[in-house]
């Protein structure tokens, strides 16, 4: 079996088992659907469940890719590294099965609240989007994926990962289109919102619900992640050694 | 062409040598490196595994350059850190299987005969976390030996251990030996060393000051060990003949070149600065003794640096 699947399916195992972790993740993202999604009064939208489910869907991703390095630290700090680094198998399989696992776990995240959010009364989940709206996240997951665990590379202790990614997460999501959209922004937020990467991913999908469907935000998406992708494993390369 | 040789193997952490010009040339054997914390071990193991550039020297495994044929040495060793770090929430067949897939062992037949081998197979499908911590370290040696590596590296393979649990682990390791295998082992557990291993290097401030069998080097120190049970810290007494090797809150230690003349030396100095000696015993020396001979009290050097500290563990 390939070593990026072999390491895949070592981490989906461990995550699986855990139990408690499957379901805590989910707690954040679902309590902003029904808690905003539902209860916010809003004008831009009559059906604002519609509007922000594309957002919480990119926020389940953002906090699961961003919180996946901690597996990697995980992994150095207890000895799994320094012991997978031994093995003969290509020392990347290690960073791209992390990068694989963070993803899928993501992306099995944001079914959980796609699930929730059609069950609540979004009308926007045509098989179409679904498709559409897991290739977005998927390639929005590699991206932060490859990002946090170039972070968990330089991070020493649990303790620092967690505080720099309390710094970036929120900060990243509010200051993106996933609660309203730029029209009703003030002109500062809305600079910052247009830059953000949150908001490319949360406007692809939103714009497959209503095309135009921005097809040069998804080649900059796979552009990004791509170049973080390798920006990741030539930093993994650089540590190892 | 032996299994392990290194030819003036260095690294330097900035300032800092940690290891020093080290020769050693290692085969079918079981070969203890012993040293103080901070001598130098777990570098030069992490040197040999290819998880540490070497700054200057070489090292071949089975004829193979660590830096150059990095994926070749990988291949034809395993790394067991002191870290102990097997999946809890893995089942052991599970935690076995998962590095016979790493290095691409094919078939059960393999991870079935290494937990047979590490006396698991009864508990193959218990979670790991429901090991004791002599089984999780067996587990680890399962999952090195699942791809019949010629060379072993364990890095303190029986810390935190009971006694029952080191025992198990240095039977297996003999058998491996006598497999034809080459373990490199480190260790601070002397008596162990004493007992398990064939030759013993001694490192201290990263440069290797012995290399012999125990039993040649505790015979190299000569003479005769001393011990004196007191009922307070003893003052250090001078005596002519004796050299003394340790002082506890209740023990002196001495080595002597000739006890019967160190002894009555002793007890009268002792008696006369008023210490009361409840207990006597004379030995030939141990390799806690040949150790402290060697590589002295290394401990009590300068203040503990701990930016080189942060660097060195960085740059593992």
């Amino acid at each position: 079996m390939n070593a990026v699947l072999v390491y895949f399916v070592r981490d989906m195992r461990r995550w699986i088992r855990g139990r408690f972790n499957v379901w805590s993740a989910l707690i954040m993202p679902a309590a902003w659907l029904v808690f905003v999604g539902l209860a916010l009064p809003t004008k831009f939208t009559d059906h604002y469940l519609d509007f922000i489910a594309p957002g919480i869907l990119v926020l389940t991703m953002l906090s699961a890719g961003m919180q996946g390095g901690s597996s990697l630290i995980f992994d150095k700090i207890l000895g799994f590294l320094n012991k997978f680094l031994a093995l003969p198998s290509p020392r990347e399989a290690i960073l791209f099965g992390k990068i694989l696992f963070i993803t899928v776990r993501g992306l099995l995240q944001a079914s959980v609240i796609m699930v929730l959010a059609v069950l609540l009364g979004a009308t926007i989940f045509t098989p179409a989007m679904i498709a559409f709206a897991y290739g977005v996240l998927f390639i929005f997951g590699v991206l932060l994926s490859a990002f946090s665990t170039a972070i968990a590379l330089y991070v020493e202790d649990h303790d620092g990962y967690a505080a720099i990614n309390a710094l970036l997460s929120m900060p990243l999501f509010f200051t993106s289109s996933a609660l309203m959209p730029y029209s009703v922004m003030p002109p500062w937020l809305r600079t910052i919102a247009q830059y953000n990467p949150v908001s490319f991913a949360i406007d692809l999908i939103r714009s497959f619900a209503a095309p135009p469907v921005l097809w040069a935000s998804l080649v900059g998406l796979v552009a990004v992640a791509l170049l973080m992708v390798a920006l990741s494993s030539f930093l993994f390369r650089r540590v190892t050694v | 062409m032996a299994a392990i040789e290194t030819a003036g193997l260095t690294r330097r952490f900035g300032e800092l040598v940690a290891v020093d010009a080290l020769d050693l040339a290692i085969d079918r054997e079981v070969f203890g490196i012993l040293g103080p914390n901070g001598s130098g071990k777990t570098t030069t193991v992490l040197m040999l595994t290819t998880l540490l550039r070497p700054t200057a020297g070489s090292a071949r495994i089975a004829g193979h350059d660590v830096v150059r044929e990095a994926a070749r040495v990988r291949e034809r060793i395993s790394y067991v850190p002191q870290d102990m770090a097997v999946d809890i929430k893995l089942t052991g067949r599970e935690n076995v299987s998962f590095y016979a897939a790493l290095y691409g062992v094919a078939g059960h037949d393999r991870v079935d005969e290494v937990l047979g081998i590490m006396d698991l197979a009864d508990r193959a499908d218990d979670l790991a976390g429901t090991y004791s911590g002599g089984m999780r370290r067996r587990l680890e040696l399962a999952q090195a030996l699942v791809h019949e590596p010629g060379v072993l590296f364990l890095d303190e393979p029986t810390i935190g251990l009971d006694v029952a649990g080191r025992r198990a682990i240095w039977t297996h390791i003999a058998e491996l030996r006598e497999r034809g295998m080459t373990v490199f082992v480190t260790t601070h557990y002397m008596d162990e060393a004493d007992q398990a291993c064939d030759r013993v290097g001694v490192i201290a401030k990263g440069q290797l000051v012995a290399v012999d069998a125990p039993s040649a080097l505790r015979h190299r120190l000569g003479g005769e060990r001393i011990s004196l049970q007191t009922d307070r810290l003893a003052p250090p007494v001078a005596v002519e003949g004796a050299r003394l090797v340790r002082r506890e809150p209740d023990r002196l230690v001495y080595h002597a070149d000739d006890a019967a003349d160190a002894v009555p030396a002793l007890l009268a100095g002792l008696a006369s600065a008023g210490v009361r000696v409840s207990g006597l015993e004379v030995a030939a020396p141990t390799l806690d003794d040949v150790f402290l001979a060697l590589a002295g009290r290394q401990d009590e050097g300068g203040a503990f640096d701990y930016r080189q500290f942060r660097n060195m563990i960085r740059r593992r």
